[in-house]
């Protein structure tokens, strides 16, 4: 694979896992952050900053976005100005609309952009997915997902609705995607969400959304989602049941290794690492470094990153409304 | 105590005989006069496999003036049983649902507190002592306030045992009707008899095809949801999303199971209803090994009734309690007909009927 050069805008905890992955594959890399964490971070890994989010971009082969979501659509645009492909961290955008013109640019500027969906990367899901499409489940009725993390306090915009959408966008978008993944296009969605909702959230501040998916095929789907009190172990699970029986998946369950004791002790992770083996944030940005330089499409489109925005919007909008939400799917650019 | 046993066309009509017919302070009577002849699962030939007495009709059940009878005919077929209970003055222990509509239950609450005897609902989950361990922690305030709840009730699809749980009319529904009243009785406790003030549900019958016999294959237009999810609000804010499907393969060692997990201000507990006390494997049948573990769930929920009819106290969970799931049930079955939440009406005021307490 050649060099690419990388822009990483962001230097909080979605770059954290990002820039090790560029650096383990021998990119070289510039990272901008305007809260003044980008030397620090860049220096950790052997690489440098940049002084400027222009500076960075300037001549950049993949732009990294990694900043709050409110932001991933300016600045995903001025990448994609730049002639950068841009690899963008979940969601695209808040809005249907600003995710379709992301999409709708790189198109036009005949660069790529693909969403950080990384669960589709997490083995389990791999597995999951594999299985599903394989026919192993045989025709398949009901699903349940749960993603369980200590509420984001580390940085105050998650709270925020209007920079990351809540709980409902910003973290239940992960399984969103990964039922549209399995199950097909989503036709209508139904959410509630309850606990604390509003920035600030205080330490010890409880979330939770519960999201009711139905599927064109008729299939339907549960998501619930946990910002959970601090000491809270991050777990995902998931139970798809069909006529060929059932598949079940616990993340606490069954870990290659586990330490307990005062020397396993300490504030539990709020994202992810993954299990052993190739970290899947790693196994994700391999593949769209691979498709960057010519290769084949990674398993993520930058449609699906759009699809999945608008459910999660649609998400958004049923708790306003109190009203299940029917989505039109359009099957014509669903696939790059 | 006369304890009569009214129909076995409920899968935990066998359970009950033989809790009852062991205990030293029972006479057991029996009647199951609608059984297909022909069934070796139920009417006469059940009664003789389980060594219990057994009566021919209705009439003659009831003349030997049972001091209490419980109800386990089909869902829709509750109503007349427990109202000519109530006409004899037996107390009443009635399988979930309670109905499939709100005026039978309404009627069979009416009936039963006009004649001045107990009418309680079959729900025995909530007899479990992890159970109460949980109310008490949620009671006690230690894990905060509740913000939401999931939980599933999955099982095998009874009409393989019982083809009319996949009778629309005599069952009310699918798995919509038999599973999310178990827990939304579990909520009934954990937030005090609150009634639920809005519920959506979604459903399909994609597991059916697999499940159905061929001979029920024609009767496709007539066939009930068999997997469904239930978003039930709360008053104070709280949301339970439930899983009900019958989605449970029927190859399974177990029949199924219940769980649910509460997040709450201060913590997430979760609950298994039916824990696995031992695993493993099985060389013989090529299959997991599953030694289910929990309480007696059934013989506890007997004893509550039983001693209610010994003391004349209220038992719980009580009608109220059972019409109080089953609106969150009917209102599931609206939710699916207009594909949008449902609100649930304010409870009507059960003010002119005399209560049994009062």
């Amino acid at each position: 694979m050649a060099q690419l050069d990388v822009a990483l805008i962001g230097a909080g905890g979605i770059a954290r896992t990002h820039l090790p992955a560029w650096t383990a594959l021998g990119a070289r890399v510039r990272v901008y952050a305007p809260d003044g964490q980008a030397p620090a971070l860049a220096r950790e890994f052997g690489q440098s900053a940049a002084g400027s989010r222009e500076e960075a971009i300037e001549g950049a082969d993949v732009v990294d976005v990694c900043t709050p979501t409110d932001t991933h659509h300016e600045i995903t645009l001025a990448a994609v100005a730049a002639g950068a492909h841009v690899l963008c961290e979940k969601p695209l955008s808040l809005h249907t609309a600003d995710a379709e013109e992301m999409a709708a640019a790189a198109d036009a500027a005949g660069v790529r952009l693909y969403p950080g969906h990384v669960v589709r990367w997490f083995p389990a899901y791999a597995r999951l997915h594999a299985l599903v499409t394989g026919g192993g489940l045989g025709r398949i009725a009901v699903a349940r997902f749960t993603r369980t993390g200590r509420y984001p306090t580390w940085s105050g915009w998650f709270a925020d609705h209007a920079r990351s959408g809540g709980i409902l966008v910003d973290q239940m978008i992960h399984d969103m995607d990964i039922a549209r993944w399995l199950f097909g296009e989503v036709v209508r969605v139904h959410a509630q969400q309850s606990g604390h909702l509003t920035a600030p959230a205080p330490d010890g501040a409880v979330a939770t959304g519960t999201v009711v998916l139905t599927h064109a095929t008729g299939v339907i789907t549960q998501i619930v989602g946990v910002w959970a009190p601090p000491a809270t172990p991050f777990r995902t699970t998931f139970h798809i049941a069909g006529s060929g029986g059932t598949l079940q998946h616990d993340s606490l369950a069954s870990p290659g290794l586990r330490i307990v004791g005062t020397a396993g002790a300490g504030p539990a992770e709020g994202i992810p690492a993954g299990d052993f083996g190739e970290s899947p944030y790693v196994a994700q940005i391999r593949e769209f470094a691979d498709a960057f330089t010519g290769g084949a499409e990674p398993r993520v489109s930058a449609a699906d990153g759009v699809a999945a925005v608008r459910i999660a919007e649609a998400a958004a909008v049923s708790t306003r409304t109190g009203r299940a939400v029917d989505l039109v799917t359009s099957l014509e650019g669903t696939s790059a | 105590m006369r304890i009569a046993v009214l129909s076995f066309a409920h899968v935990h009509a066998p359970t009950y005989m033989e809790l009852l017919r062991d205990r030293e302070d029972v006479e057991l009577l029996t009647a199951d006069p609608d059984a297909p002849p022909d069934d070796p699962d139920r009417g006469a030939a059940l009664a003789g496999r389980l060594g219990v007495p057994y009566s021919a009709d209705w009439d003659e059940v009831f003349a030997q003036r049972p001091d209490a009878v419980v109800v386990t005919s089909e869902n829709s077929r509750h109503r007349h049983l427990v109202e000519r209970a109530a006409a004899v003055g037996a107390h009443v222990l009635c399988e979930k649902p309670l109905a499939t509509t709100e005026t039978d239950a309404r009627a069979m609450i009416d009936a039963c507190a006009r004649a001045g005897v107990s009418l309680m609902t079959a729900y025995p989950v909530r007899f479990g002592s992890a159970f109460a361990a949980l109310h008490r922690a949620v009671e006690e305030g230690s894990l905060g306030s509740l913000v939401s709840v999931h939980g599933s009730n999955n099982g095998w699809n009874p009409s393989s045992s019982r083809s009319w749980f996949g009778n629309r009319e005599l069952a009310g529904g699918g798995a919509v009707m038999d599973h999310t009243v178990h827990i939304a009785d579990l909520m009934d406790v954990l937030l005090g008899g609150e009634q639920a003030v809005e519920v959506y549900a979604q459903a399909n019958d994609r597991l059916r095809d697999a499940e159905a016999g061929d001979a029920e294959a024609g009767d496709a237009e007539a066939g009930v949801e068999t997997a469904g999810l239930v978003t039930v609000r709360y008053p104070g804010g709280v949301v339970a999303g439930i899983d009900c499907s019958w989605s449970h393969p029927k190859d399974h060692p177990t029949w199924g199971g219940l769980a649910l997990t509460c997040v709450a201000e201060r913590g997430i507990v979760e609950f298994d209803a039916f824990p696995r006390l031992l695993g493993g494997f099985d060389s013989t049948t090529a299959r997991s090994r599953w030694e289910p573990g929990g309480d007696d769930l059934d013989g506890a929920m007997l004893e509550e009734f039983l001693d209610a009819v010994r003391t004349g106290r209220r038992p719980q969970p009580d009608g109220e309690a059972g019409l109080r799931s089953l609106r969150i049930v009917l209102a599931a079955y609206e939710s699916l007909r207009t594909g949008q939440p449902v609100p649930l009406p304010e409870p009507q005021d059960t003010g002119g009927v005399a209560r049994l307490d009062e």
